[in-house]
């Protein structure tokens, strides 16, 4: 069935188009206009109406061990949902996995990357995955505080070794890349250790933050995963600390791609009387002079959210600050982990700067291609703040109006008053679409030429940004609409993107003793089976490259 | 000649005949309620699904041996490790009460096959376990083992006293003396990594509370987590699942859409009693292993059973396969602290819990698009 969009404004910087024209859906994919006069068996009138590609999200904590029990911890968090619909951006957060398809969907996105998957935890993430409905999702599997990994950095085994370790990793875990998350550190506070550094060595390995990042780093490039190591810097949240840390690690990428996750939680300097200042110009620049990098932002929004972290030594600090009053951390296999409620407060002077960081860094990094649109869902927001943060991106005056509200001490602590910038529909097509679908390796999607999957979301175009990006006048996904007015109209479920590189299995048998001896665990439990999902097709396999 | 594989009042009937009666049950039924739920992902999938659609009150039979975990987890909050992680870490280990060494037998296995080989302070050292139990309370059989003797219900006033201690608090007598429970305090608060396995339900919601909070203060200045062992693992993973797909460990009704969760008057108990407010209840037994056996339900039912002969009184009786032993299956595994995935053993002609389910459902389906 050809499928016609017809006379909508075609937003696409992957082809370069901003203006109107059709776009053509057969088969699931997008196809070039009918060259022979063949009229369409279906047409959806677009005219007035945006069209982009479906977007991207490339880091959201969704699924897997630490989301379920975030979600065990806060079922009053749920019951609001329920009880109140519409009315906090607590009762708005999508909770189920259900709630996080159909929500995502109503908003255009079409693709989401799970960012923490733990190698134990690879069937559960999974499982979930595969009961999310609508959208594709994918995973970065954690490395960099597992015993294998710091042994054999220790031991001065090869590069070529370390690959295979890795490569095992992502294919048993269907991982579409790899996260390190606060490296070393959370191996340091199972021994013990309350502060950890980047140049800081792990006890008993004697193996630094920075060797961790730069042995997987060099692993990622080596196996062609076409996604940079995704990184969590120490010291996330510490004020000064945290800008040392992440303004080391970004020195460190040294011209090789690198990700930075969630940089608004390093922008914090120690400057004026509270001992809590922005760094977010600093750090701006910094990201501006190292092309190598591309960072995610994770924007603070005000209200009710939990934390979710595989980086145990922070999530442990953070414990002592819990609104409500309760957490849980996790001494597991490698990074363990913690979720700690948060309560982030208009009035309070510290939440209203971090809200202010993340808009300064979004506006003072030049180039949108190598920033990303996050709030590390739900840590520093639920997803489902994303269209506030739209608006808050593309009209200045939405800013005026929230800065009136905070505080005057924040105020005069940040230069978000005097910035003029208001991104274009082109650059959010960018930042969502187009290069989150650089990033990842899967050019299959985040534009609208020939050949891409037929994953498109239509906006009806408004003075109300908010409004325009919080329900979609359409959204089609493999060419099927979805979404009609804001509202699910057909239900079904994507798949997970995945890389699959071929195992060494000399690797495979160490690993098999090493897991059995070790452990007590058989390796067969940390494989995700394509039948355990319960799917016809869970998986589609991106490839690496050459 | 072919197994029967269905019954309606006890007579053998087809599959077909079976799933209209199913069917036609349901039809009728003001609040039907979902439970056992002794299945795999797979089977909890479609009977969470069928439940949704049918706005029925969803337990599994043995979630009141994980209640008191799930409780005190999310009104306080926890200190949770991975057994495999404790293995090669914790140098000292609680074993705490009468119940932890016999239902948490594979966990504890874990830790007195292997010593620590994790850590500074930890690597190297033999394993030091100590029980603090009654004078039955087995021992992990290890000769670097010591037992304080302590009767089941006096232990969590004694860990009161520990927590007291160590801040600095005095506390009035209890039932160990002060030396006692000084010696314990050491044993904790020296630990390069310390572990404490436990039975949440013989502690109640209350005793866990105090467990997780013990473990809580010593964090402070050490280093403790906590293995909470639980009867009833697949309870674990239903509620896991349960949480995922509906946003509460069971327990719950999905009325009209989404989930309401009430755990005193949404237990299964309590609607197969007649009790309740649900008239008629779906019971999902198709796991490997012995489970107590379902009180007798004073509602009528549809069973879904590995073992037809315990599904005497059910209206209509559906006989399926064993998750994990008949076909492949995704079971949650205490030792691993997650879900595994588990090739069949052997093959079977039966149905999967799920594909009758999953049936039942289609069924219903069917006849609303009759009536329509
Ligand atoms: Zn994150």
């Amino acid at each position: 069935m050809l499928t016609r969009l017809s006379g909508g404004h075609v937003v696409d910087p992957a082809s370069g188009r901003d203006g109107v024209a059709d776009i053509y859906v057969e088969d699931g994919l997008v196809v070039d206009p009918p060259s022979n006069g063949r009229a369409a068996d279906e047409t959806i009138d677009c005219t007035g109406l945006v069209v982009m590609a479906g977007a991207i999200d490339i880091h959201s904590h969704i699924a897997g061990g630490h989301v379920n029990t975030a979600r065990l911890l806060l079922p009053e968090w749920h019951r609001a949902f329920q009880a109140r619909p519409g009315e906090t951006a607590l009762s708005k957060v999508g909770w189920t996995t259900e709630e996080t398809g159909l929500l995502y969907a109503e908003m255009g996105f079409t693709t989401v990357v799970e960012p923490a998957m733990a190698p134990s935890s690879a069937l559960h993430a999974h499982l979930e995955l595969a009961d999310t409905p609508i959208i594709d999702k994918a995973t970065l599997v954690v490395l960099g505080n597992d015993d294998m990994l710091m042994s054999m950095i220790r031991e001065g085994e090869s590069e070529s070794a370390i690959a295979d370790y890795v490569a095992w990793t992502v294919s048993a875990s269907r991982a579409l890349g790899v996260k390190c998350i606060n490296a070393g550190g959370s191996a340091a506070f199972k021994e013990n250790v309350r502060k950890f550094d980047f140049d800081d060595a792990v006890p008993d390995y004697g193996v630094s933050s920075r060797q961790i990042v730069k042995t997987l780093q060099k692993a990622v490039t080596s196996l062609g995963i076409p996604h940079p190591l995704h990184v969590h810097c120490n010291n996330l949240g510490v004020p000064g600390a945290s800008s040392d840390s992440i303004e080391a690690t970004i020195r460190a990428a040294e011209g090789d791609p690198l990700h930075l996750a969630h940089i608004q939680f390093y922008g914090y300097g120690t400057e004026g009387k509270r001992r809590f200042s922005s760094r977010g110009q600093a750090l701006a620049d910094l990201v501006n002079a190292t092309p190598e990098v591309t960072v995610d932002i994770g924007q603070v929004m005000f209200g009710q959210t939990v934390t979710i972290s595989s980086d145990e030594l922070r999530q442990f600090a953070g414990s002592k600050q819990a609104s409500p009053k309760k957490s849980i951390i996790f001494d597991h296999e490698a990074n363990g982990g913690g979720v700690v409620p948060m309560n982030y407060k208009e009035k309070s002077y510290f939440n209203a700067l971090q809200w202010a960081i993340g808009l300064e860094l979004f506006l003072l990094i030049e180039d949108p291609s190598r920033v990303f649109f996050t709030t590390d869902h739900p840590n520093g927001a639920p997803f489902t703040t994303y269209p506030d943060i739209f608006a808050l991106l593309m009209d200045r005056s939405v800013r005026a109006r929230w800065l009136e509200a905070l505080p005057k001490s924040v105020v005069k602590m940040t230069a978000l008053p005097e910035i003029e910038r208001e991104y274009t529909l082109g650059e959010i097509a960018t930042m969502t679409r187009a290069s989150p679908a650089r990033l990842l390796g899967t050019p299959d999607r985040g534009h609208l030429g020939a050949g891409a999957v037929a994953d498109v979301a239509v906006y009806r175009p408004g003075e109300d940004k908010a409004k325009m990006f919080g329900k979609a006048a359409y959204v089609l996904k493999d060419g099927d609409v979805v979404v009609k007015d804001g509202a699910v109209v057909k239900r079904k479920f994507g798949r997970a993107l995945t890389l699959r590189p071929e195992p060494d299995k000399a690797m495979k048998t160490r690993l098999d003793r090493y897991f059995d001896d070790r452990y007590g665990l058989s390796a067969r439990w940390f494989e995700v089976p394509d039948g355990a999902l319960g799917r016809d097709e869970p998986f589609k396999v991106v490839p690496c490259r050459a | 000649m072919t197994v029967d594989t269905a019954w309606i009042d006890g007579r053998p009937a087809t599959l077909e005949d079976a799933l209209q009666a199913a069917a036609g049950l349901l039809d009728g039924s003001r609040l039907p309620f979902v439970g056992g739920l002794r299945t795999d992902v797979a089977g909890l999938r479609s009977a969470l699904s069928l439940a949704r659609r049918i706005g029925a009150v969803v337990d599994h039979r043995l979630s009141a041996a994980i209640y008191p975990f799930i409780v005190a987890a999310r009104e306080n909050g926890a200190f949770l490790a991975a057994p495999a992680e404790m293995r090669r870490r914790a140098d000292r280990v609680v074993v705490m009460g009468d119940e932890a060494a016999e239902i948490g037998a594979d966990v504890i296995r874990m830790l007195t096959d292997a010593s620590p080989d994790l850590g500074i302070g930890t690597r190297g050292s033999e394993r030091l376990f100590m029980t603090l139990g009654s004078k039955n309370a087995a021992s992990p059989g290890s000769t670097a083992s010591r037992h304080v003797d302590c009767a089941s219900s006096e232990i969590v006033d004694v860990l009161g006293m520990v927590r007291a201690g160590m801040a600095g608090r005095r506390s009035g007598e209890g039932a160990l003396g002060e030396e006692t429970v000084a010696t314990i305090t050491s044993f904790l608060t020296d630990a390069g990594f310390c572990c404490i396995v436990f039975s949440p339900a013989e502690f109640g919601e209350l005793g866990t509370e105090q467990i997780f909070g013990l473990v809580a203060d010593l964090n402070e200045t050490t280093r403790a987590s906590t293995l909470p062992v639980l009867a009833a693992a697949d309870a674990m993973g239903a509620a896991l699942q349960a949480t995922w797909t509906a946003g509460f460990p069971l327990r719950f009704a999905f009325g009209r859409g989404a989930g309401e969760h009430d755990a005193a008057l949404n237990a299964g108990e309590r609607q197969l009693s007649g009790a309740g407010e649900a008239d008629l209840a779906i019971l999902i037994d198709a796991l490997d292993g012995a489970a107590p056996a379902e009180a007798k339900a004073a509602i009528p039912t549809i069973a879904i059973t590995a073992d037809p002969a315990s599904a005497g009184a059910a209206r209509i009786a559906f006989h399926v396969a064993t998750a994990g032993r008949d076909y492949d299956g995704v079971l949650y595994e205490p030792r691993f602290g997650s879900f595994v995935a588990k090739a069949a053993q052997r093959n079977s002609e039966l149905p999967s819990a799920a594909a009758i389910l999953d049936a039942l459902t289609e069924q219903l389906g069917e006849r609303a698009r009759d009536a329509a």
